[in-house]
């Protein structure tokens, strides 16, 4: 399967944290939900895929091609959605497409207005009036108009409500219907990912956790539940990490089946949400 | 066709898909060279990720129940319904041999029992 | 590229018209039309920039289908656009307004273009480099100083540049233009690829 985004052993120092040995890969037509903790290195990693801050050492290829070479036919092909406001806020969103539209080759006017008027945006409003869900919406606007083939978004949802996140969910998958497209964003909502997510990516720390279809995970991963009798040097071995209390433990496992076959019908075991992995993770690490 | 999945299940989501459509082939409500939603259809009906219905396809196509043309879609497997058609003599050679069993043991002859079982065919036409 | 240029003036229409208001204003008073271009044009890119900054829009102008150097070109090929520009409009109301029969000279429009140069090839390095955010404020409130000196204390001020404006139009030697308007060239581009070496190495 052909990848879109291919980060190869990145490194990075930046604002007192690091990146280190970053390797990841986006596959095309498919949707990754990028998630990890406060400080992770999420927004980095974003950053970085974007070019907009360059690694220390190691390769970041989109479309195959690389940024020194071919970073104006690589962004044509991008579509971006950032957590902060990017517009100008003096002007209108009229006044915006007037300075975003001739920067592509393949805008399409008629896709734009579509959207604006499905999105309810007002053109004629300066751009500082916009809530932060509208900026999103106009954001995405603007991605759809020009045939993104990638779509880059950094906590799309963060700070809005339910209901819209709902509505986004379904333009992104309205948008997956063409299956060159791609989508990749990072969120820490990580049940906006249970609807639309294909793999999820995990960070931690700078470092690359695991990449895997999202039902993998429930197949390879549990939450595990016994009585304290039950751990032992041994056995604690199999999992990621663990909470004690004097009623019993609650572990996670990468290795489900294994777990049964130690314990057998002495505990129980449950689905994990990607949080139970994300909180178990950061606790083991 | 119509899917119910359930989100709160303890079965996961393709297998819930592969179970009901695998149904639907079985009890004959979709029927050989039928094409099937794609799966990227399917997963926005379902607001699913495609790669669910990716997987719930992938094992329909596995055992033999759908196939897929590249750039077409998936449709119904016409072995498939071969195949039950062998089951379906089978089971109901399992049943006549019982039948003849029985009928042995009462010893009724071979003519008699082709003309019950022609009656009772007919009779249920 | 031309795309960035007209950015920069999209972005401030809203105070175009206190631009072309404020010029006329000084021009009432009769302050040198070399002094208003030469100013208006530093402030005009100025405020352009610090606009990108403030707003993110680097961001988002590094996200477009640009190249870094592209963006930082546009900002030094739009100077002299901008320049040429304020250059004109002073002139013609100029003439309008004081009635001046200005046969706009080469050596005014060289001596202009070359103090706009040389100003923003100092300024606009030290920019990618810092934030600018007060630079506008700063340059605005210097002139607003620049006038009450002028009028309160050295009413001959203006004569003054007027008379230092006059010795350099003055000066016969066509060599010696010459090989100033070559080191302001060179300035200029020297600043402007150091410029870009200072915004390629940026992070956003």
């Amino acid at each position: 399967m052909e990848n879109v985004i291919e980060l190869q052993h990145i490194q990075k120092s930046f604002n007192g944290f690091q990146i280190r040995d970053l390797s990841i890969n986006v596959k095309k037509g498919f949707v990754t939900g990028f998630i990890g903790g406060n400080g992770a290195g999420k927004s980095t990693t974003i950053k970085m895929i974007m070019n907009l801050l360059q690694q220390d050492s190691g390769t970041i290829s989109i479309f195959g091609k690389s940024y020194k070479k071919h970073e104006k036919e690589i962004k044509e092909r991008i579509g971006f959605v950032y957590d902060e406001n990017i517009f100008y806020e003096n002007i209108t969103l009229k006044d915006m497409k007037m300075i975003i539209k001739p920067a592509y080759k393949k805008w399409d006017d008629k896709k734009f207005q579509y959207y604006v008027e499905q999105f309810e945006l007002p053109l004629n409003k300066n751009m500082k009036t916009f809530s932060k869900g509208m900026k999103m919406k106009a954001s995405l606007a603007i991605a759809l108009a020009h045939h993104a083939e990638l779509i880059i978004m950094d906590e799309p949802t963060s700070g809005l409500d339910p209901i819209f996140r709902r509505e986004l969910l379904n333009i992104l998958h309205e948008l997956m219907q063409d299956e060159d497209k791609t989508i990749f964003f990072s969120t820490h909502i990580t049940t906006d990912l249970d609807r639309i997510a294909d793999y999820i990516t995990f960070i931690h720390n700078g470092q690359h956790i695991f990449t895997k279809e999202f039902y993998k995970i429930e197949e390879e991963y549990a939450i595990v539940k016994g009585t304290l009798d039950l751990l032992d040097c041994e056995t604690e071995r199999e999992f990621i990490a663990l909470r004690k209390t004097n009623r019993g433990f609650e572990a996670l496992t990468a290795n489900k089946h294994r777990v049964a076959t130690i314990f057998g019908d002495t505990v129980v075991v449950e689905k994990p949400t990607l949080e139970d992995i994300m909180y178990y993770t950061k606790k083991g690490w | 066709m119509q899917i119910i999945i359930s989100n709160s299940s303890k079965e996961p989501i393709y297998e819930q898909i592969y179970a009901q459509i695998k149904k639907l082939i079985l009890t004959g409500e979709l029927q050989e060279g039928q094409s099937l939603p794609s799966m990227r259809q399917l997963a926005k009906d379902l607001e699913i990720s495609v790669i669910t219905t990716k997987r719930a396809y992938e094992e329909l196509e596995k055992n033999g129940f759908i196939y897929s043309i590249v750039g077409k879609g998936s449709f119904i497997s016409e072995q498939n319904t071969e195949m039950m058609k062998e089951r379906k003599m089978k089971a109901i050679e399992e049943k006549l041999l019982v039948a003849i069993q029985n009928a042995k043991e009462m010893n009724i002859s071979l003519v008699e029992l082709k003309d019950m079982l022609t009656l009772l065919y007919t009779e249920d036409e | 590229m031309l795309n960035l240029i007209l950015k920069d003036i999209l972005i401030q229409k809203n105070i175009l018209i206190i631009y072309i208001a404020t010029i006329i204003l000084y021009l009432m008073v009769n302050v040198s039309s070399v002094f208003i271009v030469f100013i208006y044009s530093i402030v005009f890119v100025l405020s352009a920039f610090s606009n990108d900054e403030k707003d993110n829009a680097n961001i988002l102008l590094n996200s477009l289908p640009y190249t870094r150097k592209e963006i930082v070109s546009s900002k030094y090929i739009g100077t002299l656009i901008f320049t040429g520009f304020f250059m004109f409009y002073t002139y013609l109301f100029d003439f309008l307004l004081n009635g001046k029969e200005v046969a706009v000279l080469w050596k005014e429009i060289l001596l202009i273009m070359g103090l706009v140069m040389i100003v923003i090839s100092f300024i606009l390095p030290i920019s990618y480099k810092f934030k600018t955010k007060y630079l506008t404020i700063f340059m605005m409130v210097s002139f607003a100083i620049y006038l009450v000196m002028v009028k309160s204390f050295f009413p001959n001020f203006n004569n003054l540049v007027k008379t230092v404006v006059q010795n350099f139009m003055t000066v016969q030697e066509l060599q010696l233009y010459l090989i100033i308007t070559l080191l302001i060239v060179l300035l200029y581009i020297g600043s402007w690829m150091l410029s870009i070496r200072i915004y390629e190495r940026k992070a956003f």
